[in-house]
């Protein structure tokens, strides 16, 4: 199987400019995406899924997605299943405020200290989300992660937080028994596979199907149909590439 | 144009660029601090979500969009929400007439892109002025 795009879960913040709340997604996603988690998180700006192409729209579902809402109008979550993908899990900073006995944030440029602190506990959450997400388990008394495949957060080099915007996550529809479907991620598989000099064989039909699923739903009595598709597709995607000059 | 109308201030809210959170910052600096009687913000993500104040909001009056990067979220929300953009602000193009600051971070701004947020909203100051003295003038009419 070639190298698999790695899987990363996706960060939506509200972002709302209005309320001290607001603020704090912002910054506990930051917080996230540049320190917590840096290696296994990426970004969207969530007007991209109205203002953006269909790559775009196809963010929550090439990613599982933790949307982080300032207030319970959660505009970053409803947006996000309304245009993308139901997320697969959120927070409400109002709510983390409130369990954690914080006074509320005020400051929409420069938070206070209980501004500073639900940014904290938000962000340790959301980490905490993220990790789920990976199937990845915190063990606190070695302060290791149990799944040794995995990076742990202290081995992670902070970085700057990169947006997914523009870039789009290419798709690309295939013929499923007559029906169109289009599957997120696919010409950068059919790609990594060519480039690993797999050929449209029958051997390579269970990795393509494989690393399809990774990124799209699959029914499970459709495999089969899919597998064929999936091949086909790719038969084409290399026979298009021995022509180029 | 009337007193109770307020040019409304759109930032974009983007997050993977130091060009975003100036968008954000400038936006704040025309609402809070310089013409704050004047102007109104409104959350991108209100509009994304259709928000019946914030579609309002846009609808009703005036509106200059801040954007940070070429997909000018911005402008297209306030234009998908029924919204009449009277000025279309890109912090690049800003930018490219205030090379001396350069704007680094983005959860925290350095100097260079506190200083050019702020070269902006002084602006967009004069745009909400020069808006809101076009209303009243045509009312006047």
């Amino acid at each position: 199987m070639p190298e698999l795009p790695k899987k990363k879960v996706g960060i939506v913040a509200c972002s709302g400019e209005e309320l001290a709340e607001g603020t704090v997604t912002r910054l506990a996603a930051l917080k996230v995406l540049e320190q917590l988690r840096p290696g296994d998180t990426v970004t969207i700006c969530l007007p991209l899924f109205l203002a953006g192409g269909e790559g775009d729209r196809a963010f929550a579902r090439f990613y599982p997605t933790v949307a982080i809402d300032g207030c319970d109008k959660r505009c970053a979550a409803r947006a996000t299943e309304m245009y993308s993908a139901k997320p697969a899990a959120s927070v409400v900073v109002t709510e983390i405020v409130a369990e954690a006995g914080l006074e509320k944030p005020v400051g929409l440029r420069r938070l206070n200290d209980a501004g500073q602190r639900a940014v904290d506990i938000t962000s340790a959450r959301v980490a905490g989300q993220v990790d789920s997400l990976l199937d990845r388990h915190w063990n606190r008394r070695t302060g290791a992660f149990t799944d040794e495949s995995s990076t742990p957060a202290e081995a992670q080099t902070p970085v700057g937080a990169t947006c997914s915007c523009g870039s789009g996550i290419p798709v690309q529809t295939v013929d499923v028994r007559g029906r169109g479907v289009t599957l997120v991620g696919l010409p950068l598989i059919f790609q990594q596979l060519h480039e690993a000099g797999r050929r449209p064989e029958e051997s390579v039909t269970r990795d393509l199907l494989e690393t399809v699923k990774i990124y799209n739903p699959i029914p499970s009595d459709a495999e089969a149909d899919y597998a064929r598709a999936l091949l086909r597709d790719y038969a084409a995607y290399c026979a298009g590439q021995e022509v180029r000059p | 144009m009337k007193d109770d109308r307020k040019v409304v201030i759109v930032p974009c809210s983007g997050i993977g660029k130091a060009y975003g959170t100036v968008s954000r910052e400038a936006a704040y600096a025309v609402t809070l601090d310089l013409r704050p009687a004047e102007s109104q913000l409104v959350a991108l993500s209100l509009l994304v979500l259709g928000d019946d104040a914030a579609r309002a909001a846009v609808s009703e009056n005036l509106a200059i969009t801040i954007d940070g990067c070429k997909l000018a979220c911005a402008t297209k929300m306030v234009k998908e929400s029924g919204g009449t953009v009277a000025q279309e602000v890109a912090v690049l193009d800003v930018y490219r007439r205030y090379k001396q600051f350069k704007p680094q971070g983005i959860a925290e701004l350095n100097e260079g892109g506190q200083q050019l947020a702020y070269a902006m909203a002084e602006e967009i100051a004069a745009t909400v002025d020069a808006l809101r003295e076009g209303e009243e003038r045509a009312a006047d009419a």
